[in-house]
């Protein structure tokens, strides 16, 4: 339906010297009409399921049995080189009975959720090492830990967890993720081959 | 003689200006001091501009006032001035001009000639010019020798205590008066007194080796630190203007015992004259309008990282670039209201912008604006457009970023949801009026601005329906200036909420996002 608005178009104005395009050369003479048919998309290419936006701004990655058995996790890494940590889909804590109850991130030295890191060059965010503690997941009858995966400065937590810890059984892939944290490129490049990509993870585990 | 004496004109200026000269004694001793016939007319107060221009000599002023007839035609015409150092002095500012009898032209023209031919030469348009004379600090001080020296020699006589202590002309002033007519005849167009042209001819004076001594001279330890500093990394005093106004300064607080203990009274006399370097410039041309991004591959500026660029081109390259091409400028800047991402469109009303050209040769005129418009508007890929192109002044600049804060955007943007769009939906997001939403700084720019959570007004929003789609519609919707638009629809992790996923209760995804409208009164 689109296409023939666009070659509708071509024929309401005068025929120029130049190709194809001239509907965005009329576009200064009508603007309202062409704005319209402009932004219209074509429906050949809409897909049936687009790409989510985290598949689309980061890549993904995994870390299956990270410092103990079924302790699954994923690291998004975005172009800017930020990492998104948290609980990849077959965590252990994940598939218990009643799910996650509870989030807690007053663990090791500090409580995480109290950090407050200000300014473009975020000095004054604390420096943790891959295997650092960024909180406490607790179901019924257990609590995990969740580590930060990749030395850098921790950035922010998910605050939202401690009052909806249930974020973490709905969605732990996107509103659940646990913290963001920015590495250094060298500190990145040292994992960085180490880790699952998301076919990999998923035929590990015998997912979708 | 060896040549005629001096033309009708000259001879009456000089015979009305003899009443101001101070006696031929004093005159003689000045002339031996080693001060210029044009540094004695000003002290006494000579407005006459034909006094200046005339190729009169030492002796034949002296002649001239004692009317001598006969005179001794073998000194030599004084071109170092001990204190205007050759300024106004006939032969020294112009460089080697092989053949040049200066007794017969006058070297005010030779000067106005050769600043002609430069802004000839760059090809510049003007209508008028503004001249700017930079002279260093010593002469002030050599002037100020000057007349302490007479203050002391001659202060009981009667021609000192009528006159001379009221008036004089200062010898940036006398070059003006002298060089600004002769400029106007050669440029053909008129001098603006108050530098408020936009053409600048700038005429900047050095003379290292007094200039040298003065700094030592004067009381200013950490003044001349500077300077040596300042010489090491620029390699020529000239360039700094630091010493100079550091210098300035003190001369204005030394009383005259301490500065006669310090600088010598009268001025010594110099071996070299001033250096001269002519500059001329135009101030900033500014060209202001709307532009429009059709291509979700152009980048809004000049993005290139690891020497790879960004996207295929930049707006601020296209217009930039056409804009300093035909103004035949040396550079430009690109200002704009805002920005959108590379893959985001802007359409519709357009975005004000703004490019700055430095030293345009021209000053386009309506036909050259639209040269411009039509170069951008008719290029075979139209990646970039503009619209209402005019010539603007400074002020465009504040009015542009004047309450950016406040301006509304309006967008269109292509969203997906993960359930079919109801009549519900439609109707709880087009309710909602000037909703506040909290966005905490976005993931995709959280490495190079604060983390902060900005509270923004989403104005209204209205919902189109794409045919042939249950799961895909266009999302019209007016917000406030800083709103990012992507985060709204996908709600970037829960950080932005409200957004549309949060309202709708379901996952939503953004495929495209156009500028439709920036609403602004300036630039329309």
């Amino acid at each position: 339906m689109a296409e023939n608005a666009e070659r509708s178009e071509e024929t309401l104005y005068k025929p120029s010297p130049k190709s194809i395009e001239r509907e965005k050369q009329a576009m200064e003479e009508e603007p309202k009409e062409d704005l319209s048919s402009l932004l219209l998309p074509n429906l050949n290419d809409l897909p049936q399921n687009p790409p989510t936006a985290v598949k689309f701004n980061f890549s993904r990655y995994f870390l299956p049995d990270f410092t103990k058995p079924g302790h699954d996790q994923y690291i998004y890494r975005h172009a800017n080189g930020l990492c998104v940590i948290g609980l990849a889909q077959a965590h252990v804590a994940l598939k218990e009975e009643g799910g996650v109850t509870a989030v807690d991130f007053n663990v090791g030295k500090s409580d995480r959720s109290e950090l407050k890191v200000t300014g473009k060059r975020k000095r004054n965010a604390q420096h943790f090492e891959s295997n650092s503690a960024l909180c406490k997941v607790c179901t019924n009858d257990n609590f995990y830990i969740v580590r930060c995966c990749v030395k850098g400065s921790l950035l922010e937590v998910n605050d939202r967890l401690i009052k909806q810890p249930g974020l973490l059984n709905s969605s732990a892939d996107r509103e659940g993720y646990v913290a963001i944290i920015m590495p250094k490129q060298g500190d990145w490049l040292k994992i960085k081959d180490s880790l699952l990509s998301y076919e990999d993870y998923v035929k590990l585990r015998g997912l979708l | 003689m060896t040549s005629p004496g001096p033309a009708i004109e000259w001879q009456t200026a000089l015979g009305n200006a003899k009443l101001c000269l101070p006696p031929s004694h004093v005159i003689r001793d000045l002339l031996s001091t080693g001060v210029c016939v044009r540094c004695i007319f000003r002290l006494s107060g000579i407005h006459d501009r034909d006094c200046y221009i005339s190729p009169i000599n030492e002796s034949e002023l002296i002649s001239f006032l004692e009317e001598q007839n006969e005179i001794e035609c073998n000194s030599t015409t004084i071109t170092n001035c001990c204190v205007c150092l050759g300024v106004l002095c006939p032969s020294c500012v112009v460089p080697e001009k092989s053949g040049a009898d200066l007794r017969e032209r006058s070297s005010v023209n030779e000067l106005a000639l050769l600043i002609s031919d430069m802004v000839k030469g760059e090809q510049y348009q003007i209508d008028e010019f503004s001249l700017e004379v930079s002279l260093p600090p010593v002469i002030t001080a050599n002037e100020r020798a000057l007349r302490l020296y007479l203050k002391q020699k001659y202060e009981k006589e009667q021609w000192f205590k009528d006159t001379f202590l009221r008036v004089h002309i200062s010898v940036k002033d006398t070059l003006k008066l002298v060089l600004n007519a002769s400029l106007e005849n050669y440029l053909a167009v008129q001098n603006v007194e108050t530098l408020s042209s936009s053409f600048r001819i700038r005429l900047t004076y050095s003379h290292s080796e007094t200039s040298q001594k003065l700094q030592s001279m004067l009381p200013n330890g950490h003044d001349s630190k500077k300077r040596e500093k300042g010489s090491r990394e620029n390699g020529s005093s000239k360039n700094c203007n630091e010493p100079d106004a550091s210098a300035y300064r003190v001369l204005e607080l030394i009383e005259d015992q301490n500065f006669c203990s310090q600088f010598q009274v009268p001025p010594g006399k110099v071996d070299k004259p001033c250096q001269l370097v002519v500059a001329c410039c135009r101030t900033p041309t500014y060209i202001g309008g709307r532009y429009l991004k059709y291509s979700r591959n152009v980048s809004q500026s000049r993005w290139i990282i690891d020497d790879e660029r960004m996207g295929e081109t930049s707006v601020e390259e296209i217009i930039g670039e056409n804009v300093r091409q035909i103004c035949q400028g040396d550079g430009y800047k690109f200002h704009s209201a805002g920005r959108e991402d590379i893959d985001v469109r802007m359409l519709g009303s357009g975005r004000p912008f703004l490019v700055e050209v430095s030293n345009s040769r021209i000053v386009p005129s309506s036909t050259e604006i639209e040269q411009i418009s039509d170069k951008i508007n008719h290029t075979d890929k139209q990646l970039v457009g503009v619209k209402n192109l005019k010539l603007v002044g400074a002020e465009a600049w504040d009015l542009m970023r004047e309450g950016e804060a406040e301006k509304q955007k309006q967008y269109a943007a292509l969203v997906w949801i993960s359930r079919p769009l109801n009549v519900d939906d439609v109707c709880n997001l087009t309710s909602l009026k000037d909703m506040e939403i909290s966005q905490k700084t976005p993931i995709r720019v959280l490495h190079r601005r604060s983390p902060l959570e900005r509270s923004k007004v989403i104005h209204w929003m209205k919902i189109e329906k794409v045919e042939g789609t249950t799961q895909y519609f266009l999302l019209h919707l007016c917000t406030q200036a800083g709103t990012y638009i992507k985060e709204f629809v996908h709600g970037d992790l829960g950080r932005t909420h409200p957004s549309i996923g949060s309202i709708l209760g379901c996952r939503a995804e953004i495929l495209q996002l156009d500028v439709t409208d920036v609403k602004m009164d300036y630039f329309d």
